[in-house]
């Protein structure tokens, strides 16, 4: 039932795993788990912050354990493992969060890594008979799914424009617009072998970040000049120099900076997990990856970075707990590396130059205030590009499927998440109405009330 | 006149959101999880709500180690009712985080729930 079978008769777009991978999956899980249960590292930005009462000893394995589950189950079952379904590829929320939990959950060291390697095997053999049941099915959702690609890396383009807007108005997002846009169509024209949005991103990025540092220079030039007038300036500058926030973070810094090889040795497995082409690091990476399109896949994830860095440094800096993936630079490193004994070396560098540089960015992030702000505003922007190429992608793979009846059920699966208080997180709800899709499509052509549009 | 900060990914809606209710003695800005942190503790505040992805990430972020979590809650993606903001406002929570995806419906529970509160 699992792999072998499968995988020579669905050819090339079988994503089967290898004996390695299979155990690199399990091992890593393990190691995460262990790592998680030592309070040194969660995937869920969202318990990092409940991290500093456990180590400091306010609060019970059992309580952060009950947090752990509660910010992450929803991300779990509603983004992780829809979108691992749907492309057949592992992403971070299917594994790392349900090893937050296992870690944090264990009430002994050695049970950690046994528990942490379960779910992984879990993972991988399930994931592997899901994937080589669904490319035998009649209607073949995963095939269908990489319609999703063309919307996501054209949609995502434009995120920069979106975060200017945001954040700096329309003039300066009209522009930034624009300038994209030209940069998309001269790339086309005088550079068909890239990506045709390569440029624009990343001219739309260092476009955000000078509108940001500008700002903040002006500001700061402005509050001295205030300062010097008059003795009694106004608190507005909540600057990283502040006293009990220097203190936490410092505290932090040292606690993650005594655990430097650990930290390598995550790195390195992240890294090697990127790099076996397995593993989609963003919400919209794995549909890249699935495709085969890792130059793709890396720059999106690549951007994705400048929208989490400040979030990860400052949650892991307020906590003393990093992040699993670190700030997910590994990822982009990992899709694009050429052989796994490379991707070991680099994603235990990179780890160790981010631990090591945490209190430093730290102090950078707390002088550069519309540089927070920004990378607010980038993450928002991401979702918003993301949420409609997924719901685009997903339309466009239910009318592979399916046709105007495809569209009908994809579509309204979606809508009626939405009307019911949106019970699958919105990025994962159309990709999972194409699973459901896919599964009602297949039940109506055994039961001969449906044709497939391809043979 | 009580002052809410807003903060994390979705801070622009939130404050949106809180505004067009045009709560008599609410005033909203927007701002971001360092600085909120410093106005709270210095008094320049009183409310603080962030948002993002888990509701409790980005949107706590530094707030929960500098207040301390007896003054921070998160509603993670759920939706509460006015009657459980209420409670926790009693019970000294400034700090309330909540899902990205939950901005229209949420906000508003916590910004009439705050304004009730304070009037």
């Amino acid at each position: 039932m699992r792999g072998n079978i499968a995988a020579a008769a669905a050819g090339s777009t079988d994503l089967g795993l290898s004996l390695t991978q299979q155990l690199t999956v399990i091992v890593l899980c393990a190691l995460t788990a262990f790592i998680s249960h030592l309070a040194l590292a969660v995937f869920n930005d969202g318990v990092r912050p409940f991290m500093l009462d456990f180590i400091q000893g306010r609060t019970t394995r059992s309580a952060t354990t009950a947090v752990s589950f509660g910010l992450s189950a929803g991300f779990i079952f509603g983004l992780g493992a829809p979108m691992a379904l749907s492309t057949g590829v592992l992403n971070p929320w299917l594994l790392f969060l349900p090893t937050d939990i296992l870690g944090i959950l264990s009430p002994k060291k050695w049970l950690a890594p046994v528990l942490g390697a379960a779910w992984g095997a879990v993972v991988v053999f399930g994931l592997n008979g899901a994937n080589s049941l669904a490319h035998d099915l009649p209607v073949d959702f995963l095939t269908a799914m990489q319609q999703m690609s063309t919307p996501i890396l054209f949609l995502f383009t434009l995120f920069p424009v979106l975060a200017i807007s945001k954040q700096f108005g329309k003039l300066r997002g009209g522009i930034a617009g624009l300038v994209e846009l030209a940069l998309v169509v001269a790339t086309m024209k005088l550079w068909p072998g890239i990506f045709a949005g390569a440029i624009a991103m990343a001219v739309g990025v260092l476009m955000l970040i000078a509108f940001a540092v500008a700002k903040d220079l002006r500001q700061r030039r402005k509050e001295r000049a205030e300062q010097a007038g008059r003795a009694d300036g106004p608190a507005e500058d909540a600057s990283g120099g502040d006293d009990p926030m220097a203190s936490l973070f410092s505290t932090s810094a040292t606690r993650l900076r005594k655990h430097l090889p650990l930290f390598m040795v995550l790195g390195a497995g992240v890294c090697l997990l990127a790099q076996m082409h397995i593993f989609g690091g963003g919400e919209a990476t794995s549909f890249l990856v699935a495709k085969g399109d890792y130059s793709g896949a890396a720059q999106v994830d690549f951007y994705r970075v400048f929208g989490f860095v400040p979030l990860i440094a400052t949650t892991a800096l307020a906590s003393g707990a990093y992040g699993i993936a670190g700030f997910t630079l590994v990822y982009p490193i990992g899709y694009l590396l050429p052989n796994p004994w490379l991707a070991l070396i680099c994603g235990a560098l990179v780890f160790a130059v981010e631990v090591l540089a945490l209190s430093w960015i730290g102090r950078i992030l707390g002088r550069l205030p519309s540089v927070r702000d920004s990378s607010e505003h980038l993450r928002s922007a991401i979702s918003d590009s993301l949420q409609l190429a997924i719901l685009f992608g997903s339309l466009m793979a239910a009318n592979a499927m399916g046709g105007g009846l495809g569209i009908l059920i994809v579509g309204g699966l979606y809508l009626l998440n939405e009307a019911m208080g949106r019970v699958v997180v919105r990025m994962a709800a159309a990709p999972a109405a194409v699973i459901v899709g896919g599964v009602i499509l297949n039940l109506l052509y055994w039961l001969d009330l449906f044709t497939p549009v391809k043979g | 006149m009580t002052k809410i900060l807003t903060g994390g990914v979705g801070k622009l809606e939130v404050a949106e959101t809180v505004q067009k209710l045009a709560l008599d003695g609410v005033d909203v800005a927007v701002s971001s999880d360092m600085d909120a942190a410093m106005k709270l503790r210095a008094g320049q505040a009183d409310y603080y709500l962030g948002t993002c992805h888990t509701g409790a990430g980005a949107s706590l972020g530094v707030l929960l180690g500098l207040m301390g979590s007896a003054a921070c809650h998160t509603f993670g993606r759920s939706v509460p009712t006015e009657d459980e903001v209420s409670a926790l406002i009693g019970a000294g929570k400034k700090v309330f985080g909540f899902g990205m995806d939950k901005i229209d419906t949420v906000a508003p529970v916590l910004a009439r729930a705050i304004a009730a509160h304070d009037a």
